[in-house]
């Protein structure tokens, strides 16, 4: 009796356990993964240019404010991208160049920024790449297309950001995937259109976000979704710089070699 | 110059403050000098300076359209008459001066012919570059490092990884130097005694100026160059015309006059990321049949490391061949062999800089420091110190009584 009602435990055991296996094994079938997720959105936004002008606003930790204009063109996107800003306000950095063309593989990309005083690019090393962007509270890092190749990432749940349920990832940069500034990022994917809506980015050391990328005014622009809004925060500085998108246009054909050193130093060009 | 065309660059300097027309930017600049010591009664213990610079900027098509002008009030010798000398061929600055007037158009998609008057900026080395120095340059302020544009035509082109320059500069364009025997450019000649009074011979440098090719490659980190030049040199040869001297109730009066020698130089340059750093060197070999001027073999080698918005630049440069006059009197290759160590950043508030020259033959040098406060996005306020130090016959000790404070207020538009 006692042997039977042994073995009718067991087998209940068994028997339970065969079902949560199941249960929980549906669940992560059903569930995306977040690599799927960031091969999803990339490839709904994946445009083969775009440009636009931004119309910056930075404020300091004391309120001050500083404004700033560019003119930004890629082609490519994510891992394959090419960048080139050119600034055009205020008068102390128009003309400023910035250009950044991805490596193959997951090297860090190259990045030159042109100084019209100097009449000449500078290099920027990759371990420049958290130095201040121009007066402005995004770094050269930041400058650079997300690409999730770069990371090693996992679905931490849900949260909702601005209203909207989002997807929360952390990224966290391979060894292999060139050097990054960062430690950490958390990326807020928004359900329904897989678009970005908020970074938090920690850099080494930091146990809470040095610095926060909000993206708003989220509109559809020939076809694509788009965020006329960054705003980013310097966490730690207590600073902001925003940056709202006007002129926004995507697969456009671009100069044939808008992205090369030469057209970087061509004083007056974009 | 007629007093037509002065009116008109006059209305050109202008045009931004009623307009701000797009296409349109300069600046207005007030700047003063504080000197500690003076080499002679006739150096000034201070000296203001006013400059209104607008720069117009156009796209015609593929073609891009650009002029500016410089109007300037000095209140120490430096300053020149009115004249028209659009190539900066005279040798104080003139009131007014055309800074840029160029055009740019693409000949094919990857080339394009630039034609005009421009300034070039070669070499990769920020501290001291041999491909760089000799361009030009204006020592009426003598630590400025102000270059002087060149009436030039540019052919530049890109083809994969490999960039190329040619450029033919049709006019000499030579370096201008401050008033000699005055505290900028205080001159030690041998057995001359002290009151002696230079008089400077206004020689027209000659017509035509030099050519010069460029080739760069990037492959991965490594960038490569190498390029070559013939031509006229820019910075004169300084002729102390001891048989002309004239005795004067003051003192003596020597004519000094200038003339410029024909040189040929090839140069190589790399620079490569190692690490942290930004690593350049130049090496350069310069070949004149001049007497004074003699060959030169001259290499720099720089590292550059970023510190967050802060750069570290140090640089080490020197001449191999010892030059046939004293090194003073050859302007770019003066400072030889040097150590220079330069340390800038960014702030919140604007931005600041320490640069420290020290001259390896002498041991002089110089120590350099300037601040600039952001007040608005078109306000800045400046203010800094050179002080040269060191051997005085060597030449940045030489520049002792040049030791300044100075400030500036700038309005940008």
């Amino acid at each position: 009796m006692n042997k039977n009602r042994l073995a009718g435990r067991a087998l209940l055991r068994l028997t339970l356990a065969v079902l949560l296996a199941a249960l929980f094994a549906g669940i992560a079938l059903a569930s995306p993964d977040a690599r799927s997720l960031l091969k999803e959105s990339e490839n709904r936004h994946r445009t083969r240019t775009q440009q636009y002008a931004g119309d910056l606003t930075v404020v300091n930790k004391d309120g001050k404010v500083r404004k700033k204009g560019w003119k930004s063109f890629r082609e490519g996107y994510a891992g394959d991208a090419r960048n080139l800003i050119r600034f055009t306000d205020p008068p102390e950095v128009k003309g400023v160049g910035f250009l950044s063309i991805a490596r193959p593989g997951l090297q860090n990309p190259d990045q030159w920024l042109y100084l019209p005083s100097m009449k000449r690019e500078r290099r920027i090393a990759a371990q420049d790449r958290d130095a201040s962007f121009v007066g402005t509270d995004f770094n050269y890092e930041d400058m650079e297309e997300f690409d999730h190749e770069k990371y090693k990432v996992a679905l931490q749940g849900e949260q909702t950001v601005e209203g909207h349920p989002c997807h929360v990832i952390t990224a966290i940069p391979l060894e292999k995937g060139g050097k990054s500034v960062y430690e950490k990022i958390i990326l807020y994917l928004r359900k329904d259109i897989l678009y970005l809506l908020r970074e938090d980015l920690y850099r080494k050391g930091e146990r809470e976000p040095g610095k926060r990328l909000v993206l708003s005014d989220i509109q559809n622009v020939d076809g694509h979704w788009v965020a006329r809004k960054w705003e980013m925060c310097d966490l730690k500085k207590g600073s902001k710089t925003t940056v709202l998108l006007k002129e926004i246009a995507f697969d456009r054909p671009q100069a044939a070699n808008r992205f090369t050193l030469q057209n970087l130093n061509r004083e007056g060009g974009d | 110059m007629t007093r037509f065309p002065v009116r008109l660059i006059i209305l050109f300097l202008l045009l931004p403050f009623p307009a701000m027309a797009q296409g349109i930017s300069g600046y207005a600049e007030g700047k003063g000098f504080v000197y500690g010591e003076r080499s002679n009664s006739r150096d000034p213990s201070a000296v203001g300076w006013g400059t209104l610079f607008t720069k117009w900027e156009e796209k015609a098509g593929e073609a891009q359209l650009t002029a500016s002008v410089r109007a300037e009030w000095i209140t120490s010798d430096e300053q020149g008459s009115f004249s028209l000398d659009p190539a900066d061929r005279r040798i104080r600055r003139s009131p007014i001066s055309v800074r840029d007037l160029w055009v740019r158009f693409p000949v094919s998609p990857s080339v394009d012919l630039q034609a005009g008057r421009f300034q070039l900026g070669w070499g990769k080395t920020d501290g001291y570059s041999p491909a760089d120095a000799f361009l030009p340059r204006d020592l009426s302020d003598p630590f400025a490092d102000e270059k002087i544009p060149l009436w030039a035509i540019r052919l530049s082109g890109q083809d994969g990884a490999i960039r190329y320059e040619a450029v033919a500069c049709p006019v000499t364009t030579s370096w201008r130097l401050p008033v000699l025997g005055s505290r900028n450019a205080p001159l030690s000649v041998e057995e001359v005694p002290a009151g002696t009074v230079f008089r400077e011979v206004e020689d027209p440098p000659p017509v035509i100026g030099f050519a010069a090719m460029r080739v760069l490659a990037t492959v991965n980190e490594w960038d490569l160059g190498a390029w070559g030049r013939v031509g006229v040199r820019p910075a004169p040869l300084l002729d102390f015309r001891f048989d002309r001297a004239v005795s004067t109730p003051s003192g003596l009066t020597i004519p000094v006059e200038r003339r410029y020698a024909h040189e040929e130089g090839a140069g190589v340059e790399l620079s490569r990321i190692i690490g942290s750093w930004i690593v350049r060197g130049e090496a350069a070999a310069f070949f004149s049949r001049d007497r004074d001027l003699g060959d030169a073999l001259i290499g720099a080698l720089s590292a550059e490391k970023g510190f967050g918005d802060g750069t570290l630049l140090i640089t080490l440069a020197g001449n191999a061949i010892d030059p046939p006059v004293d090194e003073s009197l050859l302007f770019d290759r003066a400072i030889l062999p040097a150590f220079i160590a330069a340390w800038n950043r960014t702030e919140e508030w604007g931005e600041w800089k320490v640069v420290w020259t020290a001259g390896l033959r002498h041991g002089d040098g110089l120590l350099k420091g300037e601040v600039g406060y952001n007040i608005t996005d078109v306000w800045k306020i400046t203010v800094g110190s050179e002080l040269p130090y060191g051997y005085e016959k060597g030449p940045l000790g030489a520049l002792h009584t040049a030791q300044r404070l100075h400030a500036a207020l700038r309005l940008s538009w």
